[in-house]
This record gives structure tokens, sequence and C-alpha cells, in this order.
């Protein structure tokens, strides 16, 4: 198997005067669960959308393995995006269409345009995602508009929807931020599972540190675009959130004013 | 792979497209659809070669307009053409004016009776059931020839339209925020002011904006029946064919609504924004 590393350089990223991520630098092996910690505003989103490249970075690079990410277009893009699947904060299914249809959306980079457009999809294809929503209990839903699941049932089936894509890693943004404490858990799990069982890389950006450190190998620690922490989750003890935050873990949590827009 | 997909159809058939039974209706469908499409084109004799030479007929008016031309009476034209959009712009505003309250009275989420509900929508419909031109016939009996007619045939026909138009944006108005209006305390007016007003005012906007434009293009054909504007002026061409004046006479009209959409783009911009 080719080298599967995700190696970033100098990445950058201007929203007119504001610095959202600045001059960042990261080595990720393949498998590694990694977490990425920060309050809101700190960069992460950005920084996540920028390695699917559904934002542009202003300046650094981005490569995978052989392959320099930032220079691709069209197809080779597509194909890109396709291999680092995307989980949303809220889920960003389609409600309207059933649960099977928004798995199968996963498929759409690697089929024929026509035979997509009438919604002709093979017999295998339909096989293989109720097989993926069997493995996360989702089965029952299948013929369900995704719009009536629960919040954690659609974001597992977000999470299904990645895996159709047969992707090398899976970038989730603040997957459980719009979820109850339960459904976190069964959300994490499941990447966790596709972490541990499928061998993909997962970029995970986390508001809370607890669920950083229990499903983490790894967490780097966002602050004002930049990097302050990186290391295993035992390093990032409560003395050493205070000395990069400046704050204690509970003032950490404790969301400021107006921060519940999207970083 | 192939026994696996087996296993997944017995276990999921409907994951695998309809039952032959839902298959079988849809198929019935279709061909019901199709057949009356048939059936409709059969009734109206429209065989192709009767298009054909429709079509060779189109050919040589279109011939006939080019080039377009203005003619000796330009005046006239633009005085017609002013009284249109004037015409236009009267008949929407008064058709906006009446149709606001009404669309709240039609809407199910404000009035809540059911019986209520379903009159005031009949109404509506009883409205949007006479065509601008019958209504246009109408108001030139009553108040005379003229633009005045013109104005009067607008607004009311398009005041059901709305009506029905502003109704169905308010149902489907977000009930979240009304909701957080009235747990303030306020009262019912206040919490359809502050809650759902926002959400449906752009909709109102538009659709204002929009019925000037189209009414700008409907005037045309008011001034035929005598209710004033450039309408008059294009069948006193016709009759006889100066299909060049004609020509010029529709270009215009569609500069004149180009000005009016560019006009109304940059009202939306800067009043809902987007």
């Amino acid at each position: 198997m080719q080298d599967a590393t995700l190696s970033l350089r100098g990445l950058t990223r201007r929203f007119g005067e504001t610095l959202a991520v600045d001059d960042v630098s990261l080595e990720v092996p393949a498998g590694q669960m990694l977490g990425i910690i920060g309050r809101s505003g700190a960069g992460k989103s950005t920084l996540l959308r920028m390695v699917n490249r559904l934002l542009e970075p202003s300046a650094g690079t981005i490569r995978f393995g052989g392959t320099d990410v930032t220079a691709l277009r069209g197809r080779a893009l597509r194909d890109w995006r396709a291999s680092c699947a995307m989980v949303f904060q809220q889920f960003n299914l389609i409600p309207r269409l059933d649960v099977l249809t928004n798995v199968l959306v996963g498929r759409l980079n690697r089929r024929g345009t026509l035979s997509s457009l009438l919604g002709l999809f093979s017999e295998e294809e339909r096989a293989e995602a109720l097989a993926i929503l069997e493995r996360f209990d989702l089965l029952e839903t299948a013929l369900m508009r995704a719009g009536q699941a629960s919040g954690g049932q659609q974001q597992r089936v977000a999470i299904c929807r990645a895996l159709m894509q047969r992707p090398r890693l899976v970038l989730a943004d603040e997957p459980i931020a719009s979820l109850d404490p339960r459904n976190a858990q069964v959300v994490m799990d499941a990447l966790r599972r596709i972490n541990r069982e499928d061998g993909l890389t997962v970029l995970c950006n986390l508001h809370h540190l607890d669920t950083a450190r229990a499903y983490c190998d790894r967490i780097v620690a966002m602050r004002e675009g930049r990097f302050v922490f990186d290391g295993p989750p035992a390093a990032l003890t409560p003395e050493r959130v205070r000395e990069v935050y400046g704050v204690s873990e509970e003032e950490f949590h404790a969301a400021p004013q107006g921060s519940l827009a999207v970083a | 792979m192939s026994a696996d997909v087996a296993a997944w159809k017995a276990r999921v058939p409907r994951a695998f497209g309809p039952t032959p039974r839902g298959r079988a209706l849809r198929w019935l469908g279709a061909a019901a659809f199709l057949a009356w499409l048939g059936a409709l084109l059969w009734w109206f004799d429209a065989s192709p070669w009767r298009l054909w030479n429709g079509l060779d007929k189109l050919g040589v008016i279109v011939r006939q307009m080019v080039p377009p031309s203005p003619g000796e009476h330009w005046d006239a034209i633009l005085q017609g053409l002013a009284e249109s959009v004037a015409m236009a712009f009267l008949g929407s505003t008064l058709a906006v004016l009446i149709a606001f309250p009404l669309g709240f009275l039609g809407a199910n989420n404000v009035v809540v009776n059911a019986l209520a509900h379903f009159s005031i929508r009949r109404v509506f419909d009883l409205g949007r059931g006479m065509d601008q031109l019958v209504w246009a016939l109408a108001f030139v009996r009553a108040v005379g020839l003229g633009p005045l007619a013109g104005v009067l045939a607008i607004a009311a026909a398009e005041v059901a339209v709305l009506a029905k138009l502003f109704a169905e944006a308010i149902e489907n108005a977000d009930a979240r925020q009304t909701e957080a209006v009235r747990a303030v305390g306020g009262r019912r007016i206040l919490a359809i002011r502050f809650g759902l007003l926002p959400q449906v005012f752009p909709v109102m906007l538009a659709q204002y904006l929009y019925q000037i434009e189209s009414n700008t293009r409907s005037a045309s054909i008011l001034g035929v029946v005598g209710a004033g504007g450039i309408g008059l002026q294009i069948a006193e061409r016709i009759r006889v064919r100066y299909w060049d004046e004609v020509a010029f006479i529709i270009l215009l009209i569609l500069a004149t609504v180009a000005v009016i959409d560019t006009l109304s783009a940059w009202v939306r911009r800067r009043l809902i924004g987007g």
C-alpha cells in the first residue's frame, strides 16, 4: 500500500484581515485518530475544510502520500474529495431522500453522471450500502426519510455515507456538537470503529477535552489559528490546558457569548 | 458478491426498487398520462402538417418585422408605454395593499378555524377564476375607456393571486420563531408581527416587484380592449399589418421590462439582502 501520510506545510488561510489559520504544519500518519481541539473561532473548521479543499488555502501545501493535494484540479480534485470523507456538525444529509439513498450519495464520485442523475444505483451498490447501514444498527431506517431519523441516527447515516465513499481518511467537523451526550457517545464510538476496524485516518474537531482524551490517539490544540499543543492525550493535563489557553478546563468549556457561530 | 446481493434482496426487497405491483402501477400511470396528452392533441387537430404550415406563415410575419421601425408616431408609442408602466405600478401596488391582510386571513396558522380557512381560500379561488382581460372588459364598461380601467383590472385580477401566494408563504413559515415570541409573553398579533412578518416579508416584496414587471408585460394586452396602455398601439398596427412597427414596440417593451428587472433586483438587494 502506498504511503498515506497526510502532511500540512505552512498552511495559512486569511479572511480579509483576520488570519483564521496561521502557518500550521502537521504530519498525520496513516491510521491515526487525531483530535483537534480549540474554542470556537480557533480555526479548527477552516483547517479541516482546507484539507478537502472546500476552502482554498491562502498559503502552504497539503500533501497526501505522494500527491500534492493543493495542486489538484477538476476530476483529480473531486477524486481527492471522495477519498477524504467529510462528516459535518449539522450532518448535511438530504432530509427528503431516504436513508439508503443518502448513503448511496457517497458513491457518486465513482459512477457515471447519467445513471446517477437517473438514480440508477446498481444492486451491488445497494447491497453494500445496506451492509454498511446494518453494521451501524441502522438497517431498519434504510427506507425512512433521512429527515425523520433522530439526530444521533442522522449523524451515523452521515458516517455510513462517508464509508460508502471508500475513503482513505475521514474529516469530522464537530460531529457531536449538535447531539445529546448519549448520542454523542454512540457517534464517537462509530468514528473510532471506522478508525480501528477499517484502518482509516480520522481527523476530528472537538471542543470537549474529555471526548478528545477518551477517543483520540493524539491531540493537537489550536488557539488563534496556531497549534499550541501536540501530543498524546495523557500529556494534555489540566495544568497544560491552563498553560496553553490561560484558563482552567472549566473556563475553557464555558462557552463565551456568541460562540455558537461556526468557527 | 452476487450471493450477497441475492441475500440482501431477500431481506430488504424494497431497497432494490418497487414491488411488481408498484412497478405495474407506475407504467400504467405513465401510459395513461401519455394517452391523455395524445388525445388532447388529436382533439385540437395538432397534426405536424398543420404546424408546419403555420410555421411558414409565421415566417412571413417575422420577415416583415425586420428591420423594426418606430414609424411616424413616436409620441403615441412612448405615451402608451409610459401609461402601461404606470398602470402596472398602480395596479400592483393596489393589489399588494389589499392582498396583504387577506394573505394573513387565508393562512391556516393565523386563522386556525378550518371552516373559516376553507371559505376564505374558496373566495380567493373565485377571484382567480376571472382573468385580467375579463376584469378589463367589465371595468371599461364601469368607469369608461382608458388607463383607470386597466389599473382596476390589474388590481382585481392580482389581489386573489397575491393573497393565495402570501397565504402559502405564511403557512410555510417556521413556527419556532412565532413560538419564541409567544413564549416571551407577546400577544398573537405581536407574534405575527415579529415571528412571522420578517420571514414572509422577503417573499411579499419579491412578489410585488415581480408583479410590477409581469403586469408591465400584460398591460400591453389590456389596451386591446380599450383599458389604456401600449396595447392599443400594438392592436392598431397589427390590424393594418405594420409588423415592423409592432416589432419595434415589442423590443421597446422588452427593454422596459429589463430596466424594471434591474431596478427591482437593486431594491431587493437593498431591502432583503442577497
